[in-house]
């Protein structure tokens, strides 16, 4: 990425999904379903990326951090905002509302992400793994126990506030913030501090504070994302925000090869298509009807195919350069 | 010449192992000094006490005149120390140029903001750190690998850049592991040149740990001699040739001055 471009692009981007989000109404919903999640995941795919990828340090509660931004951000929608908003407010106060419950989502999961990583983060490899587990099961029972939350039926109800405008704005912030961070002098010291810990600290790093910034950016944007989900999906509970979905984050992060933003992008669009696709084929003719029910296998024959075939992720280009796309 | 680097009856112990034993010592500010001795004497952990990697249970370490008590690895590269490892420790993953940057924001102020923002000042400042990376390569004749992998580097390369990636922390006392460990004859000439170059040209002291007697002999103006953690003798290349205890102890009868 050239830099002086960069700002650019970004402003393309946000502009783009502002003609989306405006002509959404005119395309066919089952499309702008399947584009709103897309956008959601690529914000979660990118931003954990830049906590597995760039910085390696290998997170299995990013899911964890999407719930306590959907929670947060219903919560403001849900409790806050017809106590706080006048009766019968207008399109453009909902949307700022929204801007509000969206930056209080990401705030929240920075703070939970800056709480979690701060004692956790001088563990490596394996044992931050675990710890990152164990999170993402603890607020699924801490949001299952809040009563107020909805409990383990979580909340209903919620606003439809998510359309294809904050989706796509938020990715393309997600992927200027993570590029432009990786792309300076000072975010270098990402990837130094995953390829060589000791090197990187010799060589002036602090390299604590570099894992807890990754992991503070990457929560936030992860809290953003679960606070699209929530105003998409209009419902939220406590199953949706577990450890199997961390994996499949996890998932599209390695089978767009760690540390890659472009190929990452591309598996978070492909494999939010993969079921839609599987759906469609076994719904073709009654003796493909296994497809549909497949999933879970297929996505862990893949993954084993890839292991041991592609190990560096499916989307990954230019060995030979550095990696800093 | 006054020292840059002090030790004061250092003593290190790792359980009951005393790695390094009151050893005392000091290196002046534009010297080039040699830390040698037999394998597992100590070397490398006199440098990792150095650099802050280990904290000495006893004794004391001044860099510039100031204790280093305490003081992680990445704030002593700040005040001045750079150091290259015994087992090549380049990023891996980044190209040559990118390694040499990643070492200079050591005393850049542009933070997290600054690389969101990427403010015309900011652009700025980042071509300037390109220029000057680009320039300490040249010196190294490195510059037309910039955009390779850093370990796809010939190993003489390697080691040279992780010299270069020290340097560019604007280093004050610059500490070398065994840099020429697996150099041909003609490497270690070029080698010396090179570190004497360094020296002369940025003005800083160098203390380099070597199995290399031709070479530390030749390059080094003062020499300390570690023995199974305790320093047994210190001068400059001749007297350690004569002395008795460094024969014995390490030198052998080969590199020895009849006394």
């Amino acid at each position: 990425m050239k830099h002086p471009g960069a700002r650019r692009w970004f402003l393309v981007a946000v502009v783009a999904s502002l003609g989306l989000g405006w002509a959404q109404d005119r395309l066919d919903p089952y499309f702008v379903d399947i584009l709103t999640r897309i956008g959601i995941n690529v914000i979660l795919a990118v931003s954990l990326n830049l906590i597995n990828g760039h910085a390696g340090q290998f997170s299995l509660g990013h899911a964890g951090f999407m719930g306590v931004g959907a929670y947060t951000a219903a919560a403001l929608t849900l409790f806050a905002g017809p106590k706080i908003l006048p009766a019968g407010a207008g399109f453009w106060l909902q949307s700022a509302w929204f801007l509000v419950a969206l930056l209080g989502a990401g705030l929240m999961a920075a703070l939970a992400g800056l709480l979690v990583g701060a004692p956790s983060l001088r563990l490596k490899g394996d044992y931050l793994a675990i710890v990152t587990l164990g999170f993402g099961q603890i607020i699924a029972v801490i949001f299952r126990n809040i009563e107020w939350l909805g409990g383990a039926l979580g909340l209903n109800g919620i606003p439809a506030r998510t359309n294809l405008f904050w989706a796509f704005s938020a990715a393309a912030l997600t992927i200027y913030v993570v590029t432009a961070l990786v792309n300076s002098t000072y975010g270098r010291g990402f990837l130094a501090t995953h390829d060589d810990e000791v090197a990187a600290e010799s060589m002036g790093m602090n390299t604590t504070r570099y894992k807890i910034v990754a992991f503070v950016v990457g929560s936030f944007f992860a809290g953003i994302a679960g606070a699209l989900s929530g105003h998409f999906t209009l419902t939220i509970n406590p199953k949706g925000f577990d450890f199997n979905r961390s994996i499949e984050i996890v998932v599209m992060v390695i089978v767009g090869g760690m540390g890659r933003t472009v190929g990452v992008i591309i598996a978070a669009a492909l494999l939010t298509l993969l079921p839609e696709g599987l759906r469609m084929l076994s719904g073709m003719s009654p003796s493909l009807k296994w497809v549909g029910e497949s999933r879970p296998l297929l996505y862990a024959i893949l993954l084993i195919a890839l292991m041991l075939l592609r190990p560096q992720g499916l989307f990954t280009w230019k060995r030979k350069k550095a990696a800093t796309a | 010449m006054s020292a840059i680097l002090e030790f004061d009856q250092v003593t290190i112990r790792f359980g009951g192992l005393t790695a390094v034993s009151a050893v005392s010592m000091a290196v002046g500010s534009t010297e080039l000094a040699g830390l040698i001795g037999p394998n597992g004497a100590g070397k490398t952990t006199v440098f990792n006490l150095t650099t802050g990697v280990y904290q000495p249970t006893e004794g004391k370490i001044s860099f510039c005149g100031k204790d280093s008590d305490g003081l992680r690895p990445f704030e002593l590269t700040r005040s001045g120390i750079a150091r290259t490892f015994q087992n090549i420790r380049l990023f891996k993953s980044l190209s040559v140029l990118d390694n040499v940057r990643t070492a200079m924001q050591v005393h850049r102020t542009e933070g997290i903001w600054n690389a969101l923002w990427r403010g015309g000042r900011f652009l700025k400042a980042e071509a300037q750190v390109e220029k000057q990376a680009l320039e300490l390569l040249s010196l190294f004749r490195l510059e037309a690998l910039r955009d390779e992998v850093a370990t796809s580097l010939s190993y003489g390369d390697q080691r040279r850049l992780e010299i270069v990636r020290a340097l560019a922390t604007q280093p004050k006392l610059l500490l070398l592991d065994e840099p020429a460990a697996g150099m041909n004859p003609t490497e270690k000439i070029e080698l010396a040149r090179l570190i004497r170059e360094i020296r002369d040209r940025f003005q800083i002291a160098v203390l380099l740990v070597e199995h290399d007697m031709q070479l530390v002999m030749d390059l080094c103006e003062r020499i300390h001699v570690l023995d199974h953690g305790n320093k047994i003798a210190e001068g400059t290349p001749a007297e350690i040739r004569r002395n008795p205890k460094v024969i014995e102890a390490y030198l052998g009868e080969e590199h020895a001055l009849p006394g």
